[in-house]
């Protein structure tokens, strides 16, 4: 290959680097986000405005409108251009996009938010594991839960024991446990 | 883990797991540190509390939860049980947080332990900045108004108290204030000629001062310090602010106000022997802070007073977003 | 002759030998897991030896933060989930050697790499701090801002199929770095009244959410697909690959050094800077960026390793911290009862020297470890995904809550795990976000700070540009950059300089 090749080849790669080459067909939902970024995007401008509006060079709200005003201006480029595209075919939304496990999973993790604080880290997190386990893997019990069991004791020792990481505690009184078992050896010590 | 030795006595804690008073601790105590890790706040705190460990027979873990000037952490403390197991360690910024409407809780819901230190707040120049004093400094701002630039750190922090005495002594000043997240970074800036002039505490300062990156102008204490004998003191270049003096930011230790008074008394015991500690002592003399070790009734008067004179030279500032009368801050006497 | 005892102090004492290569050890681990930070582990050191001497315990914190700026690469080469943010670029050349089961080769690759990066800082640390941390205090606000529009540039290079949308996800980015109160009036920004919003949204939990969370949900759509199998049987480099790229590192390394002695900037910035760099001089990948192209390794590693030594530099000269870990690990030297500043060097040079030679321990430690031990990582990676994916969601929730003890944070790392979950689907590239987030407030900061030192007014705000050399550089540096990605300007090249175009570096 002589140098000159080279070079073609290699402004070749620029030019498709550099120039729009997206696909030429949207995905399931594709439009619907764009619209729901503009939106956001919108509503940002405006609350930017609402910081300090156009007071100084300085101010707070100056940097966030610039950047809510390129969000606003980029997010709409790209929803012109995505829905003039025709939708891809063979793939649907519940399918491609979000499909069951991936709903259960999202449910799953919600649910792991809202009871991490009232039931305490380590039974949440026994449940969650075992439920999601058991879902995706299809195993018997017995493998579930000794699988999510090794799981949670290795995470618990690495952030709890050795980090130190307070994890809310909730019904379980595993600091007292843990106290106890450090005065067993420290007592011994 | 030598200092673990509890014993028998409160391997009964795993069954009762209220946890007695006289238990006291049977469980880790979580310290939570207003500032980041690294500062001047975390490293005082995290060198005082292993001498506290050793006298409490128990686990102090310490947390840094930052953001909100502090707020996110006392709010946080603030939240949880008055049983002793959790500390607030911070600064002296929650008594303005009513003043700056940056909060509706202070110090007034929690019980001192330990009030550890105080900081000496010093005036620094870069080292080519066109004055070498105090009064250089002032006739350079009448010569010159709005080009000296002040570094500051935002609403209610050490440069913006000391610059409203300054203000409030002298008379208004014509300078540029630019902000910082801390003197940390503000005195890097100096360094490297972005500021002019940073109201910063002593011990921040020291190391450059002594190298000859910057120059003291005027240290606000009443009498000179020890570590910078030949600096001069505000008090000697104006009688004027006698009416502040001394002031400092400080270090303290707080559990919720409703806490066991068997387990203050155990904190407070045990801190107060820690803050006695030559190796604490030693540490707070070489980063320039007066080692204070107030607690109880003692300490509730520094926090009142130190309120009061801040509070109030806010509010005649006019930077505050709520009058202190509004708290029931009393105005200091004349 | 005393600096090179106190050099030596390391080489020839076990104990402190050992305690280097145990806190390398651990540091690769805790670089690996993501959540689990340097910072975190150096900070909790402080009061662990706390009665300890002065050198065990600077020994331990140097080894964990040698190995732990390497350790983020493993898991962004083996699930495509950075340990740590300064791997964020390693995952994007990283993880597709991976799935053509070149897992071992990218590894090896990349501990060399890291090696020779880490080599370069100490050894511009050794010779040149003086005179680097004298140039780093040259940096005035105007120059930080312009050094956070040159990394908002490299949004061109980390944008995938589509640059606006790179641009977007920059700004939104950008965008969540503002969020909470303003730390320069205290003024809420999109806080909405809301205490939760009032401490901003961190930015650990925004890489945990986009990185982790939303590359597990990505990869239940493979949930059935087998996990590949890694060739680990050459995982040491020839001398000829190391060879070939030693130019490019040399460059890296530099950039590396540079942005790791800078205050206020670090390894994540210098890697991702790095990887533009290398973007932009390499003619021929060994495949295309993005691919799998080895240069897209080589860059970032060496340039965060080399952010090591940088990030003492101005510790050692000035006691002013060259990042997060360095601002602990002079909280640590005081509570030892030294005095970091300008004086140290002076009074103490035993203790610069110490530090030098620990770090050229540490750094001979993570390249053995990094060397050893692949099969254990691999084997992780060929685990059902079954148990994998639900482990890795785990241990993003708890990494997330760990960083600053929030369940806020949580929240926060659920809600941009789902967003960046459909932001990938839909072909917006992530890493723009996370470089966003990163230099929103270097950039915001340092505007505001500059024009308020020339008292809002935009004529002296230039003129101070055009007057100082370095910010004119840097002003010239961002005005090519960006014209340089514009389709204009690749038009023009080609038509003006048919045969030649090479100066677009």
């Amino acid at each position: 290959m002589s140098p000159t090749d080279h070079d073609t080849e290699a402004l070749q790669d620029e030019v498709t680097d550099l120039h729009e080459h997206a696909r030429d067909t949207r995905r399931p939902g594709e439009a619907g986000f764009t619209i729901l970024l503009l939106l956001a995007s919108l509503f940002l401008l405006w609350s930017a405005y609402d910081i300090s509006g156009f007071e100084a060079l300085s101010a707070p709200g100056t940097l966030p409108m610039v950047t809510t005003l390129i969000m606003c201006i980029t997010g709409g480029l790209i929803m012109l251009r995505t829905i003039k595209l025709p939708l891809i075919s063979g793939e649907t939304f519940g399918q491609n996009i979000l499909p069951l496990a991936l709903v259960i999973m999202a449910v799953l993790l919600v649910c792991y938010g809202l009871l991490l604080k009232p039931l305490g880290f380590l039974p949440t997190s026994m449940l969650f594991l075992t439920i999601s386990i058991k879902l995706l893997w299809r195993q018997g019990w017995v493998k579930t839960l000794g699988v999510s069991f090794l799981v949670l004791v290795i995470i618990y020792v690495v952030f709890r024991i050795i980090f130190t990481v307070l994890m809310p505690s909730g019904i379980f009184p595993e600091a007292e446990m843990l106290q106890f078992f450090r005065n067993l050896i420290g007592g011994g010590a | 883990m030598k200092h673990l030795i509890l014993g028998a006595v409160s391997a009964l804690a795993l069954t009762a797991t209220g946890a007695m008073a006289q238990d006291y601790p049977s469980k880790e105590i979580a310290g939570i540190i207003q500032w980041g890790a690294g500062g001047s706040t975390d490293t005082v705190m995290r060198a005082v509390t292993p001498h506290a460990e050793e006298v409490l027979g128990g686990t102090v873990v310490m947390q840094n939860i930052t953001g909100g000037v502090g707020a996110i952490a006392l709010n946080q403390v603030a939240a949880g049980d008055a049983d002793g197991y959790t500390l607030l360690m911070g600064a002296e910024n929650p008594l303005l947080y009513k003043v700056m409407g940056l909060g509706q809780k202070d110090y007034s819901d929690f019980v001192p332990v330990n009030v550890l230190a105080r900081g000496t707040p010093i005036l620094v120049a870069g080292k080519d900045a066109p004055f070498d004093d105090y009064a250089g400094m002032l006739a350079y701002i009448k010569e010159n108004p709005g080009e000296l630039r002040f570094g500051s750190t935002g609403p209610g922090g050490l440069p913006s108290v000391v610059t409203a005495m300054i203000n409030a002594v002298e008379g208004e000043q014509d300078v540029i204030f630019v902000p910082y997240d801390g003197d940390g970074p503000a005195l890097t800036a100096l360094q490297g000629g972005a500021i002019d002039v940073m109201p910063a505490v002593l011990g921040a300062a020291i190391e450059g001062i002594k190298a000859g990156a910057m120059k003291p102008l005027v240290v606000f204490e009443e009498e000179p310090v020890e570590a910078l004998p030949d600096v001069p003191t505000a008090l000697a270049a104006n009688a004027g602010y006698d009416k502040y003096l001394p002031w400092g930011p400080f270090f303290g230790i707080f559990v919720k106000a409703g806490t066991p008074d068997d387990a203050v008394a155990k904190l407070t015991a045990a801190y107060k022997e820690a803050a006695e500690q030559p190796e604490f002592l030693d540490l707070m003399k070489n980063r320039g802070f007066t080692s204070l070790n107030l607690s109880g009734a003692e300490a509730q008067t520094f926090l009142d007073g130190w309120q009061s004179t801040t509070a109030w030279l806010m509010q005649d500032a006019g930077l505050t977003k709520s009058s202190p009368e509004e708290f029931g801050i009393a105005k200091p006497a004349e | 002759m005393d600096a090179l005892s106190a050099f030596f102090t390391v080489f020839t004492d076990l104990k402190l030998l050992s305690l280097v290569a145990l806190g390398t050890f651990a540091g690769v681990y805790i670089g690996a897991i993501p959540g689990l930070s340097v910072t975190m582990a150096v900070s909790i050191l402080i009061s662990f030896t706390f009665s300890w001497d002065v050198h065990p315990a600077i020994a331990l914190m140097i080894g964990i933060f040698m190995g732990g700026v390497y350790g983020g690469s493993r898991t962004a080469i083996l699930l495509n989930i950075p340990g740590a943010p300064s791997a964020i670029a390693t995952a994007m050349d990283g993880y597709p050697m991976a799935q053509r089961g070149e897992a071992g080769t990218a590894i090896g690759i990349t501990t060399v790499m890291s090696f020779f990066g880490g080599f370069i800082g100490i050894i511009v640390l050794a010779l040149a701090a003086p005179s680097v941390s004298q140039f780093a205090l040259t940096f005035q606000p105007r120059d930080y801002m312009l050094l956070a529009i040159l990394g908002i540039l490299l949004v061109g290079s980390l944008s995938g199929e589509s640059l606006v949308k790179g641009i977007f996800s920059g700004a939104f980015g950008i965008l969540i770095g503002m969020v909470g109160m303003d730390p320069l009036t205290f003024t809420g920004r999109f806080t909405y009244d809301l205490p939760l919003m009032q401490s901003g949204i961190s930015f650990i939990a925004v890489m945990i959410g986009m990185f982790g969370v939303s590359e597990a949900l990505a990869q239940l759509h493979h949930l059935d697909t087998p996990a590949i199998k890694q060739k680990i049987t050459r995982i040491v480099p020839s001398f000829g690959t190391i060879k070939k790229y030693l130019p490019l590192s040399l460059q890296t390394s530099t950039i590396g050094v540079i942005i790791g002695a800078l205050p206020g900037t670090g390894g994540d910035i210098a890697a991702l800077m790095a990887y533009d760099h290398a973007k932009r001089v390499t003619r021929k990948p060994s495949r295309p960026f993005g691919k799998g192209a080895i240069e897209g390794l080589v860059a970032p590693e060496t340039a965060n390793n080399a952010a090591v030594g940088g990030a003492f530099i101005p510790m050692m000269t000035l006691g002013i911290p060259g990042d997060a870990v360095t601002a602990i690990m002079i909280g640590a030297l005081f509570i030892h009862g030294l005095n970091p500043g300008p004086m140290l060097m002076v009074e103490q040079p035993d203790m610069f020297w110490f530090i030098v030679g620990s770090l050229v321990v540490a750094n001979f430690f993570m390249l053995i470890f990094g060397l050893t031990g692949i099969k254990l990582f691999t084997k992780v990676v060929e685990m059902p995904r079954a148990v994998l994916i639900p482990m890795i969601m785990l241990l993003s929730i708890v990494g997330a809550y760990a960083t600053n003890n929030s369940i806020t944070d949580v929240y926060w790392m659920l809600a941009f795990g789902v967003l960046g979950y459909f932001m990938r689907s839909y072909g917006y590239p992530l890493g723009p976000v996370i470089l966003g987030v990163i230099l929103s407030r270097l950039l915001d900061d340092n505007w505001r700070r500059a024009i308020i030192s020339e008292r809002e007014d935009l004529g002296r705000f230039f003129h101070g540009i055009v007057t100082s050399p370095l910010s004119l550089i840097l002003f010239l540096a961002v005005i090519f950059i960006f014209f340089s990605q514009t389709p204009l300007w690749t038009r023009l090249k080609a038509r003006l300089l048919p045969a030649r175009n090479e100066e677009a570096r």
